[in-house]
């Protein structure tokens, strides 16, 4: 067998109060689509940012074609043809998509300056090479899809001549017209020898891309690397988790109660447009639609971001005026976001102070905030959803992506909200902690919650919901309830059933 | 769990190693420092009576430099804090003599209109949304031009006796402006370290958004902080008016430099989100004894310019350096 062209001896890395890798050794062979799983915080993102040069290993060694060798940076690792893609996208917005691809070594003409022809022309051979030539290489990033982005960054990845390439739950974020377009560029990659290093949540994707696949756990291998042929969905999550799952979507038909809101002809500018729908106690409502079609804003103008332009919300019955967030939550509205880093967390305070932040109101005491009471809270919502952190007082930047998650939910569980809005609420997050989750999404909804959950991830969707709405270009164009609804009929609504004939 | 990193200060106790990672512990150690050098320059320097007097120097900055903290870790900056007390201080002036007040509505006139002051910057900046910079850079000109206009160049002076008791006079062993400083302090430090509204500040230093979208009210919080910069620029120049017994329009020009750097040297991100009270005022007792000490020593006026500054920056690599550990 051929010498693999990178391979990871007993690498071990601690962080203060966490043993993040334990003696880990695996390696990748090129042309290879080498799956890593492991549970939030098993220690996967750390490995590779070691593998890339972005964090230095305690001991341990990295063999590179056999030979042993050090990467004191990221700058070296790319030198050295090991390249990633992180779990949080890293372009810069304003510069255009050949600058971003570019990023620290433009091609430079004769006198020194950056050949802005050359750079064009080869980022354009680039994303060519992506399938993507659709992208302009001259317009800024920002306003990109997620899917763009990706694949300015994978370009990128590419200007760098990388053998090794390192994808960190690429497709937690994407459509599934771009997972799809990702899976056949990783295809082409892998037939061209790139070795490819491959994270994910979805075991689905392991199975329909990857060759072998090797599990962590709390940082160390769990078994060995197994070849994907011989294992299957359950086996998998097994060493994931350390027991079996019965069911993926524990689902518990809701006993709907009385309306808590309703909404009519809502509308804000042009991604919101004449929204009627209710919600009822108990139940749970899923909201289906492609990217862009205008879910979370409709969230947005529900909680009082972009308070609605015309239209009435009756919250029990009652008209109201919702025109800020604390009006939205003073009626028992409460909303997760999509996006954790910039609309969720204040990621260089505490895990404390974000859990408690919507809530800070009940914890003072004359003004001050009443540390022991926080703690307390913050402790219940660590255990429920098992937010994995070495205290309290961790600050949240440190956690790794799937635990981030769980702290934004606990923010807004805390908040004991009677309608929760969840926007992507299973987003990067474990098989076991997403059941959890779900299971949680049930008791919740037992409890009289009314949930509406916005998800692109359709197996979710249908797995939760008891009634299912569809939003295409900012209107509810089709309402279907959890007997008569299929996966087709949702894609056949979010898409129209014009566009459907292309497909 | 053992790191294998080494440090250059391993042979230090831990305690001391770990005060050493923060921003407070190195300016501790670098106030110990200052301290035991210019005592050994000059022997007026160590002396009570000096460092008491010093503290009256040190209070309109220090009334200045603590919601100056609050503001920067929100992310904002206030530039108009020197105008406001100018402005402020030539109210007093012109309302006691020559609208003929008493002396304690002046001085009730010289707060309000401090409050106005901030106000008028607390609703550019949180509901107008102007930025801070801009805003408080337009506000420094313009409440400038208020007190030339209003005192017509003119001081005011002749202020009777027990007006002197603010700025001059002495409660117990203490200068009466350093107990009013002490307790102010106090309080800023728990309102920012202790209560709901200190964690706002923070939240929203750190991610306006989330803090929006996490239901705080940005926008009051931050018309409360630049109000709250304005009545202590109205207190300060009450302070300084009873200190120097004159109101001049061009009193305290240049001090929010001073105020930003105790605070920047004191540990607050410049970029917002983290900070605290006490590392503004050793900031604050850093300068002025530097200030005082190099003038006993001898050293000119513009060369201690030139030594606070080099602090400033020296201070800045440190803490970039702690951080990065
Ligand atoms: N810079 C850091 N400082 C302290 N602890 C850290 C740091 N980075 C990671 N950790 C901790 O190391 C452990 C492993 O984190 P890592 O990000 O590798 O997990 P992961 O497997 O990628 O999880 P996820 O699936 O949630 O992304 C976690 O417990 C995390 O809190
Ligand atoms: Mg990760």
């Amino acid at each position: 067998m051929a010498v693999p062209i990178i391979e990871l001896r007993e690498i071990s890395k601690a962080f203060p109060g966490v043993q993040a890798l334990d003696r880990v050794s695996f390696e990748v062979r090129e042309g290879e689509v080498h799956a890593l799983l492991g549970e939030n915080g098993a220690g996967k993102s750390t490995l590779i940012k070691i593998l890339t040069g972005a964090h230095q290993p305690d001991s341990g060694t990295i063999l590179l074609r056999g030979q042993p060798i050090t990467i004191p940076d990221t700058r070296q690792g790319l030198k050295l043809g090991i390249a990633a893609i992180y779990q949080e996208l890293s372009l810069y917005p304003d510069l255009t998509v050949a600058e971003n691809i570019f990023m620290g070594h433009q091609p430079s003409n004769r006198f020194g300056m950056v050949d802005w022809r050359q750079m064009q022309q080869r980022a354009r051979a680039l994303l060519h090479e992506l399938d993507a030539d659709d992208l302009d290489v001259t317009r800024p990033v920002r306003g990109l899809s997620v899917g763009n982005q990706q694949r300015v960054e994978i370009a990128k990845a590419l200007s760098h001549d990388a053998r090794i390439l390192i994808m960190d739950e690429p497709t937690a974020a994407l459509t599934q017209h771009d997972v799809e377009r990702l899976f056949e560029i990783v295809r082409r990659l892998r037939a061209r020898g790139v070795a490819i290093i491959y994270i994910t949540h979805r075991l689905e994707e392991v199975f329909l891309l990857a060759d072998r696949v090797t599990v962590l756990r709390d940082g160390r291998v769990v078994g060995t690397t197994l070849e994907v042929s011989q294992t299957n969905q359950a086996e998998l999550v097994k060493m994931m988790v350390g027991r079996t799952l019965d069911t993926l979507f524990p689902k518990d038909p809701a006993i709907p109660g009385e309306v808590v809101l309703e909404v009519r002809n809502l509308s804000y500018g042009r991604t919101t447009r004449n929204v009627s729908f209710t919600l009822r106690r108990g139940e749970i409502v899923g909201l289906a639609g492609l990217v862009g079609a205008g879910r979370s804003e409709l969230a947005q103008v529900l909680f009082g971001i972009t308070p609605a332009q015309s239209g009435t919300i009756l919250v029990e019955g009652k008209e109201v005026r919702i025109r800020n967030p604390r009006e939205a939550m003073a009626l028992g509205i409460a909303y997760v976001p999509e996006d954790r880093k910039l609309q969720g967390l204040l990621l260089p305070m505490s895990v404390r102070e974000n859990t408690t932040l919507a809530v800070l109101r009940q914890l003072l005491r004359y003004g001050f905030v009443d540390h022991h009471a926080e703690s307390r809270l913050t402790q219940e919502y660590v255990d429920r959803l098992q937010i994995r952190t070495p205290s309290l007082m961790q600050q949240v930047a440190n956690l790794s992506g799937g635990n981030q998650q769980k702290v934004v939910l606990a923010k807004w569980l805390a908040a004991k909200p009677r309608v929760l809005i969840l926007d992507e609420p299973t987003r990067g997050i474990d098989v076991g902690a997403k059941a959890e989750i779900h299971r949680l999404m049930n008791a919740l909804a037992h409890q009289g919650m009314a949930i509406l959950m916005i998800s692109s991830e359709l197996p979710e969707v249908m797995g939760m919901s008891d009634r299912i709405l569809v939003m295409r270009q900012g209107s509810i164009v089709a309402e279907l309830d959890r007997q008569s609804a299929s996966q087709e009929a949702v894609i056949a609504a979010a898409m129209g059933a014009s566009e459907l004939h292309l497909v | 769990m053992t790191s294998k990193t080494s440090s250059a200060v391993t042979f230090l106790p831990s305690r001391l190693q770990s005060m050493l990672r923060t921003q407070e512990g190195v300016l501790l150690v670098l106030l110990v420092v200052i301290v035991v050098a210019l005592s050994l320059l000059s022997d007026r320097f160590l002396t009570v009576n000096n460092l008491l007097n010093q503290t009256r120097l040190l209070t309109e900055t220090a009334l200045l430099a603590l919601p100056m903290t609050l503001i920067i870790i929100s992310g904002g900056i206030d530039l108009s804090v020197g105008s406001m007390l100018a402005w402020s201080a030539v109210m007093l002036g012109f309302s006691w003599q020559l609208l003929g007040l008493p002396l304690p509505l002046a001085v009730l006139v010289c707060l309000l209109t401090g409050v106005v002051g901030g106000a008028i910057n607390g609703l550019l900046i949180a509901y107008v949304r102007v930025p801070p910079l801009i805003a408080t850079l337009a506000t420094l000109a313009i409440y400038r031009g208020f007190s030339f206009g209003i005192s017509q160049a003119r001081s005011a002076r002749g202020f009777p006796e027990e007006f002197a008791f603010w700025g001059q006079g002495q409660i117990g062993p203490f200068p009466t402006q350093f107990v009013i400083l002490a307790a102010l302090i106090v309080a800023a430090h728990l309102l920012l370290s202790r209560t709901g509204f200190g964690r706002w500040v923070y939240a929203i230093g750190n991610n306006e958004l989330a803090a929006r979208y996490s239901g705080i009210p940005v926008e009051r919080v931050k018309f409360t902080l630049y109000t709250l910069s304005g009545l202590m620029a109205g207190l300060a120049a009450f302070i300084f008016t009873s200190r120097v017994t004159t109101t001049r329009a061009d009193a305290a020009t240049g001090l929010e430099l001073d105020v930003i750097a105790a605070v920047v040297l004191g540990g607050t991100s410049i970029f917002g989100g983290s900070g605290s009270i006490i590392g503004t005022v050793l900031g604050l007792v850093i300068i002025t004894l530097l200030r005082n000490g190099l003038l006993l020593t001898g050293v000119k006026g513009d060369a201690t310019f030139m030594v606070i500054g080099i602090v400033l920056i020296l201070a800045v690599l440190v803490n970039n350096l702690v951080r990065r550990r």
